[in-house]
């Protein structure tokens, strides 16, 4: 059995040196006897060095940052001495979730636990003030803190370092007041990501690079058709091939056990495999669209997600404006493809794995080995891209844990491939919308009817029930549009084709917006309105929306003359409890090439805690979401995802990246997430932007099968 | 595997409505009741519980029933066991099926109807991309 | 439906044992999709009951919050060698039950 020791030497040796007590946790049973725990947050060390615990996954969205940042703000730490540890999943069962929630999902790390955080950070401050108060027999009240520094009366003077012993002892306060953000010196400020040294010097280690001695490596194969299972394999036509253990067929897949991954590759590539495909063999994206507008148009199998007014008497005797948008399947494509290191043995789990829920990973490997779940140990790393693949869906873990099982005692590194990793992922989900508006007098809509007909990912993936039957991911931004428009009536239609479906970056704001603010730019087309003042006019004076918008068409010089030929869209929305808001610049040539002159986006994420990383997450919102609207489509043919590998899947490349101007306008009083909002208003900016360009309105996307490329 | 009940100490009734009347006289009482629930869950289908209540389960003091309540459950009232006497003990083991992480609640309902209760929060990992957003 | 029971083999006059059932049923939530993304109709038990020699000595009233192949352990006292009888019914009034014979010393 790999001791924690042994495996940190080794890493070490590796790659020439790890920083200590950082993302290798296996350091925190040797530190505690150091390393005085003031309370499950923050630890300290004799040398004033403090270590922050993290609950939550790092996927370069920076919220390991931003949390430990709100930490050290309330704790008066010196943030130069401040080091991040992953709080440990073992440890979280055996005490109670003293954590909290471990999820890095729906941009909600620093939104849903900035209280608890802050409040952590404040209660060790407290209790490091009342040690040295103690030692001094001095009040409390009469000592302050700056640094990391306890200064007391008389010119007394202590470090966090010398009273956490004694501070660990003190009994936490019930109480704890929190400082205002704008009195804030570490928190708000544009701090550089911790693990930032690492990536560049390549120090960093992510799931894939798991390396324990003895180490076994598995490739696995899934059923290429969705939902199909293994019949029979013939081992035998790969008997005698270097460095194969074992071959095992595993009811949906088969994994094949080298002592190398290229050997356990090759040889999964030669092995004879006798699928039963199932019953989904004949699905093609033809069918499934058929499915959805089948929905559309049906009289049954639908819900009313939002009915105000009355919208078939308001649409009858006028002109009726309607349009229908559709979006694909899009896939994760995550840098660093699925897998799972596990080790199985006399009862104990230990598992190492890129995941976005440490504590559903933990949960999985428990219920994969049939071992309780204080024998289960998560080693977690960086990851390399999560965007909502590594949370909910942890199969990963289970086929990992799975095969370990089978090579009881060896540690096995099991990795997808490319391909494996784009064919069966959890999809963002294909959506077909329905529109219908009729326009007053003064050219303000009066009446709107929406039906979406989608996947429920709730319901399919989750396996949930759904209150009234309604999917609020399925019909998010248009059941709940901030317009005011008199009658509204919105409407789902669940349709679940077999190919199974998972929360993408951005998840209904991914796509919904797109068509929801494209329909009311059609709206404003039609009223003969300029599109920004038509928003305005709609949205309630004192709403956020309101505000953003206003701030973002500012920066963008809306309104102002543009060269000949460079045309602008715009789009706004609320999302993940922040409110952003687009303004694309485009041009268009002959060849229907197109140009992006400037991508203005604006967000109000109520408070701000580090403006660096929100610049970097819209950037990144904006490199995820072009690449989805220019090219981005998972196409279905026979059952099977046609789309590959980097050949037929394009992504944007570093000389195509139209520059970003940030225009963040917190208004403070709630906190927004940051590491999803981003991408929503993008689509509809950029396509509202071609048909002024053009006179050409998008419908569906990608924009290449509309005859769009990016120049 | 011991779970105390994730708000110990406090008398906090998660459910209403339909099972209302449960509790139409007494309060529950937190006590006497020990209900072992894991605290987390993979996916909530098939979680394994058990209930026990301290009682000697005689002809004059014996538990009658016991309720299992739960949070989010499209339907409250996951289940009622009923003993008597011939029991000899209160202690029930099931498996339950949870809609997404939240508390679960054990109602032990005394001969002389006085009301008992305990509870435990699980955390179902699967549900976590939906709860609370 | 198929049903297994559990029964100690050493039991003792007056001895507090614990007595297990397992049954074979879906329970259907009424929730679950089928394979056309339909909703399959709940179907539950709703009544289990426990008859030791034709005396009641364990009733349970189940929901979709039962898992499926629902497993009961409760206990009972041994008080005579003879029959333990199970009968359940679920939502589409479908009957089961199922029988185990109990030797007390």
């Amino acid at each position: 059995m790999t001791t924690r020791r042994e495996f940190l030497k080794i890493s070490a040796a590796v790659g020439g040196g790890l920083t200590v007590g950082f993302h290798v946790p296996f350091a925190a049973a040797q530190q505690q006897v150091l390393t005085p725990e003031i309370n499950a947050w923050v630890l300290v060390r004799p040398d004033d060095r403090v270590i922050i615990r993290y609950a939550r996954s790092e996927m370069g969205q920076g919220s390991m940052t931003s949390a430990a940042q709100l930490v050290a703000e309330e704790l008066g730490c010196d943030w130069k001495k401040v080091q991040v540890e992953y709080a440990d999943t073992n440890a979280q069962v055996r005490r109670k979730r003293v954590w909290g929630d471990m999820a890095s999902v729906g941009s909600r790390t620093i939104r849903f636990s900035q209280e608890y955080l802050r409040k952590g950070g404040a209660q060790a401050r407290e209790m490091l003030v009342a040690a040295a108060a103690q030692g001094w027999r001095v009040k409390p009240s009469q000592c302050r803190v700056a640094n990391g520094v306890i200064s007391g009366p008389g010119g007394r003077k202590t470090t966090f370092g010398k009273v956490a012993t004694a501070a660990a002892k003190m009994t936490p306060p019930q109480e704890v007041a929190l400082k205002d953000p704008k009195d804030w010196t570490i928190a708000g400020k544009p701090i550089p990501r911790i693990e930032i040294p690492d990536i560049v010097t390549a120090r960093i280690r992510y799931g894939i690079d798991a390396h324990l001695p003895g180490m076994a490596y598995a490739a696995i194969a899934q059923c290429p058709v969705f939902g199909g299972k293994v019949k029979s394999v013939d081992a035998a036509a790969i008997q005698g091939r270097r460095g194969i253990l074992k071959v095992l067929p595993l009811g949906d897949y088969v994994a094949v056990v080298a002592d190398n991954w290229w050997r356990a590759k090759e040889a999964l590539k030669a092995l004879p495999i006798d699928w039963d495909f199932g019953p989904n063999a004949s699905v093609s994206s033809e069918t499934i669209k058929q499915l959805l507008r089948a929905g559309l148009d049906a009289d049954s199998d639908v819900v009313v997600a939002k009915n105000a007014g009355d919208v078939a008497q308001a649409l009858k005797g006028a002109p009726v404006i309607e349009a229908e948008y559709y979006t694909p399947y899009l896939a994760h494509v995550t840098m660093e493809p699925m897998g799972c290191a596990a080790l199985v043995k006399e009862g104990r789990v230990d598992i190492w794995t890129s995941t976005q829920n440490a504590e559903a990973s933990h949960a999985a490997a428990a219920a994969t080995a049939g071992v309780p779940l204080e024998n289960v140990y998560v080693h977690r790393t960086q990851l390399g891209g999560g965007f909502g693949r590594r949370g909910g869906a942890q199969d990963f873990v289970r086929q990992g844990v799975q095969i370990a099982k089978a090579m009881e005692g060896t540690p096995v590194k099991m990795l997808w491939t490319r391909e494996e990793d784009m064919q069966h992922d959890f999809y963002r989900p294909v959506s077909m919308v329905r529109f219908r508006a009729a326009l007053g007098a003064d050219g303000n809509p009066v009446a709107l009817y929406s039906r979406v007909s989608a996947p429920s990912i709730i319901a399919t993936l989750l396996k949930l029930p759904l209150k009234d039957g309604i999917d609020p991911q399925a019909v998010a931004a248009i059941a709940d549009q901030p317009y005011q428009i008199a009658n509204v009536r919105m409407e789902y239609a669940q349709r679940n084709p077999p190919v199974p479906v998972g929360f993408w970056r951005t998840v209904g704001h991914s796509q919904n917006p797109f068509m929801r603010e494209s329909f009311i730019d059609e709206l404003a087309h039609a009223a003969g309105k300029d599109a920004y003042a038509y928003r305005r006019a709609l949205l309630p004076e004192s709403s956020r929306e309101r505000r953003i918008l206003d701030a973002t068409a500012k920066a963008a010089g809306w309104g102002s003359p543009l060269p000949k030929g460079v045309h602008r869209g715009i789009a706004v929305t609320e999302g993940y409890g922040s409110y952003t808001s687009a303004v694309c610049e485009l041009s268009v040539s002959d060849k229907q090439e197109v140009s992006i002159r400037r991508l203005v986006l604006g967000v109000d994420p109520g408070h701000a805690v580090n403006p660096d990383n929100i610049l970097a997450q819209m950037q990144g919102s904006a490199v995820f979401m072009l690449t989805a609207m220019f090219w981005g489509e998972i196409t279905i043919k026979d059952g099977r995802v046609e789309q590959s590998n980097f050949n037929d899947h394009r992504v944007m490349r570093l000389a195509e990246m139209p520059k970003v101007e940030l225009v963040l306008a917190p208004t403070g009083g709630f906190w927004g997430g940051i590491g999803e909002p981003g991408q929503a208003s993008i689509a509809p900016a950029v396509c509202n932007a071609l048909f002024a360009a053009t006179g050409k309105r998008i419908r569906a996307l990608p924009l290449r099968n509309e005859g769009f490329e990016l120049a | 595997m011991k779970r105390r009940g994730f708000l110990s100490g406090v008398v906090v009734l998660p459910v209403a409505g339909r099972v209302g009347k449960a509790f139409a006289q007494t309060e529950p009482k937190r006590g006497r009741v020990k209900l072992e629930l894991p605290v987390l869950a993979d996916n909530g289908n098939s979680v394994p519980m058990k209930v026990r209540v301290e009682s000697p389960m005689s002809e004059a003091d014996h538990v009658k029933s016991i309720r299992l309540l739960s949070e989010r459950n499209p339907e409250r009232e996951m289940a009622v066991f009923h003993l008597g006497p011939r029991a000899g003990a209160a202690e029930i083991s099931t498996r339950v099926r949870l809609a997404g992480s939240q508390v679960v609640t054990a109602i032990a309902e005394m001969s002389d109807g006085s009301q008992w209760m305990d509870s435990a929060h699980v955390q179902v990992t699967l549900s976590a991309c939906v709860d609370g957003s | 439906m198929v049903a297994r029971i559990r029964v100690p083999q050493d039991a003792k006059r007056g001895d507090v044992i614990r007595i297990a059932v397992l049954v074979q049923h879906p329970m259907e939530t009424g929730y679950r999709l089928d394979a056309d993304g339909k909703k399959v109709p709940k179907n539950v038990i709703r009544s289990l009951v426990c008859r030791y020699n034709g005396v009641e000595v364990f009733r349970a009233q189940l929901s979709p919050g039962i898992a499926a192949n629902p497993f009961l352990e409760f206990p009972t006292i041994a008080a005579e060698s003879g029959e333990l009888e199970f009968t359940w019914v679920d939502d589409a009034g479908v009957r089961g039950s199922a029988k185990q014979a109990i030797a007390v010393a």
